[in-house]
This record gives structure tokens, C-alpha cells and sequence, in this order.
């Protein structure tokens, strides 16, 4: 086991064990990207929400965290069954807001908004957040060579669309 | 060389490079003290309500034994308006004990919740 999965998976287990203040800590440490992702995944509106109910669901879960996988990745797949509960309920999650340019320029954001969910997700995961296609592939429950299909496409755009914008 | 849009995409689409947001942080360590808060409650709720279960069973079972006394029985035939009363100024103690300890217990439970968080 990687010894950073060694060190969540302890804080994890104290978390488990009712350490409030260590899970302080894991949240801490990863709401930087899971909020980045879920902006760039245009749940602006509601970003914040939904990623306090994955952190709060990773604290009941604590128990259930191994450390077979990175906990960003454990807390993510929980951020983004989160974000598909919101968007079913919530139709407010679907509306257009700006806030995805507080996690980069407005350029980059209009250019996600033209992707698909999928390929949007695909594209910041495994080339933003140096998620392995594997890792990715297990999240958006996609074979791998679907995602690694996926990922191509999504980055021709990105690329052609980045290209039309800098001729 | 590398490829000047690869350079960007790593870059745009990398997470951004700031401090922790202590606020969020904040935020989400009340509502865990929150739930745990809520979780505890309704515990102790609950165990409180299996306990006045048993009590009750435990009252209404006494009854059915003394009732099947023959001393009992023939008191009851003689004057039921005796035993009816004393059972309804039972029952209405029971309901006025459980009543007032639901409500002080709940209300600590609560105000302990509201101070923690």
C-alpha cells in the first residue's frame, strides 16, 4: 500500500472510531480538488453542497475505507454519486452560473461546457487530476477502452477548440 | 519538445494551487458534530422507548396476575366502579411520569446538541 493511502487510511480509521478532529484533517486535505472538480463539472450553484454531503457521507462510511485506493478517489466516487442525487432532485443543479471560473479562466470553462458530462469528467480526472484511466474508468462505471475512447475524443476537442481559439 | 497544448490542459484543467479554505473546513466539521449530535439523540431515544416498553409490559402483566386471584376477581365483582377508577388514576401517573421525562431528556439532548455545535 502507497504510504500516503497508509496515512488516510489511518486517519480514516480514527474517524471510524469517532476522531472528529482527524477527519477535520482529511477534509482539509482533499476539498481543494474535489471542489475544483465538481466547479469544472459545472455544479456551481451547488458545488459546495454537494461536496459537504460527500464529506459528511465519508464520515458514516469511514469504516469502509481500506486503503486499497486512493482516498481521493474513494471520496470522489462518493462526491459524484452526491452530484447525480442533486442533479436528480435539484433542478437548480442544472442551471448555467459563472462559478466554475473561480477555479480557472472563463476561456477553459467554456470550452468543458461544450463537452459531454462523460468526457468532461474523463478529461479532468485523468488529465487534471492525474487519475490513472483505470481509477477513472471504476468511477464513471465505463469499460476501460470506453474511457480511454472517451478521453481521446474529449481532448481532439479541447484540442481543436483551443487551436480555432489561438489562430 | 513538448506539446504546447498538452502544457496547457495539464495547467488548466490541474486543481488550483491555494491554502486550505478553513471556512469549508469549518462548515463541514459542525454538520459531522451535528449528526453525531442528532445520531446520539435519537439512541438514547430509542433505548428510552424499549425500556418504557418493558416497564409497561411488566405493569400490565402484574395486573393479569393479580387479576386471576380469586380474592382479586371477587373484589372486582363487587365494586368495579373502585377498580375502574384506580386503574384510570394509574394509567394517567404512568402517562404524566413518561410525559415529563420525554420532555426534560429531549430538551437536554437538544440544548447539549445546539452548545456542541
Amino acid at each position: 500500500m502507497p504510504e500516503r493511502n497508509e496515512e488516510d487510511l489511518a486517519l480514516s480509521r480514527r474517524a471510524a472510531a469517532g476522531d472528529a478532529a482527524a477527519f477535520a484533517m482529511l477534509v482539509e486535505k482533499y476539498e481543494r480538488p474535489l471542489r475544483a472538480f465538481l466547479l469544472r463539472m459545472g455544479a456551481g450553484h451547488v458545488a459546495d453542497d454537494v461536496a459537504q454531503d460527500a464529506f459528511l457521507k465519508a464520515w458514516r462510511r469511514a469504516g469502509q475505507y481500506d486503503g486499497r485506493a486512493r482516498y481521493s478517489t474513494w471520496l470522489t466516487s462518493i462526491a459524484w454519486r452526491c452530484r447525480i442525487d442533486q442533479l436528480r432532485r435539484d433542478k437548480r443543479a442544472l442551471e448555467p452560473d459563472d462559478r466554475g471560473s473561480e477555479v480557472g479562466s472563463d476561456e477553459v470553462q467554456d470550452m468543458l461546457a461544450r463537452l459531454s458530462d462523460g468526457e468532461r469528467a474523463a478529461l479532468l480526472l485523468c488529465d487534471g487530476h492525474g487519475w490513472t484511466h483505470a481509477e477513472a474508468a471504476e468511477l464513471l462505471q465505463m469499460p476501460l477502452g470506453t474511457l480511454k475512447s472517451t478521453v481521446a475524443r474529449a481532448k481532439a476537442k479541447f484540442r481543436e477548440m483551443w487551436e480555432r481559439g489561438h489562430e | 519538445m513538448s506539446d504546447p497544448f498538452d502544457d496547457f490542459l495539464g495547467k488548466a484543467l490541474a486543481p488550483p494551487e491555494r491554502d486550505p479554505d478553513r471556512a469549508f473546513v469549518a462548515r463541514v466539521h459542525a454538520r459531522v458534530l451535528l449528526h453525531e449530535a442528532i445520531r446520539a439523540q435519537r439512541q438514547s431515544a430509542l433505548q428510552r422507548l424499549s425500556l418504557q416498553l418493558i416497564a409497561l409490559l411488566a405493569v400490565v402483566a402484574a395486573f393479569i396476575l393479580l387479576s386471576q386471584s380469586p380474592d382479586v376477581a371477587a373484589f372486582v365483582a363487587e365494586s368495579p366502579a373502585i377498580v375502574l377508577t384506580a386503574l384510570i388514576a394509574l394509567f394517567s401517573m404512568l402517562i404524566a411520569v413518561f410525559a415529563s421525562r420525554a420532555g426534560s431528556s429531549s430538551d437536554s439532548a437538544a440544548m447539549s446538541a445546539f452548545s456542541r455545535v
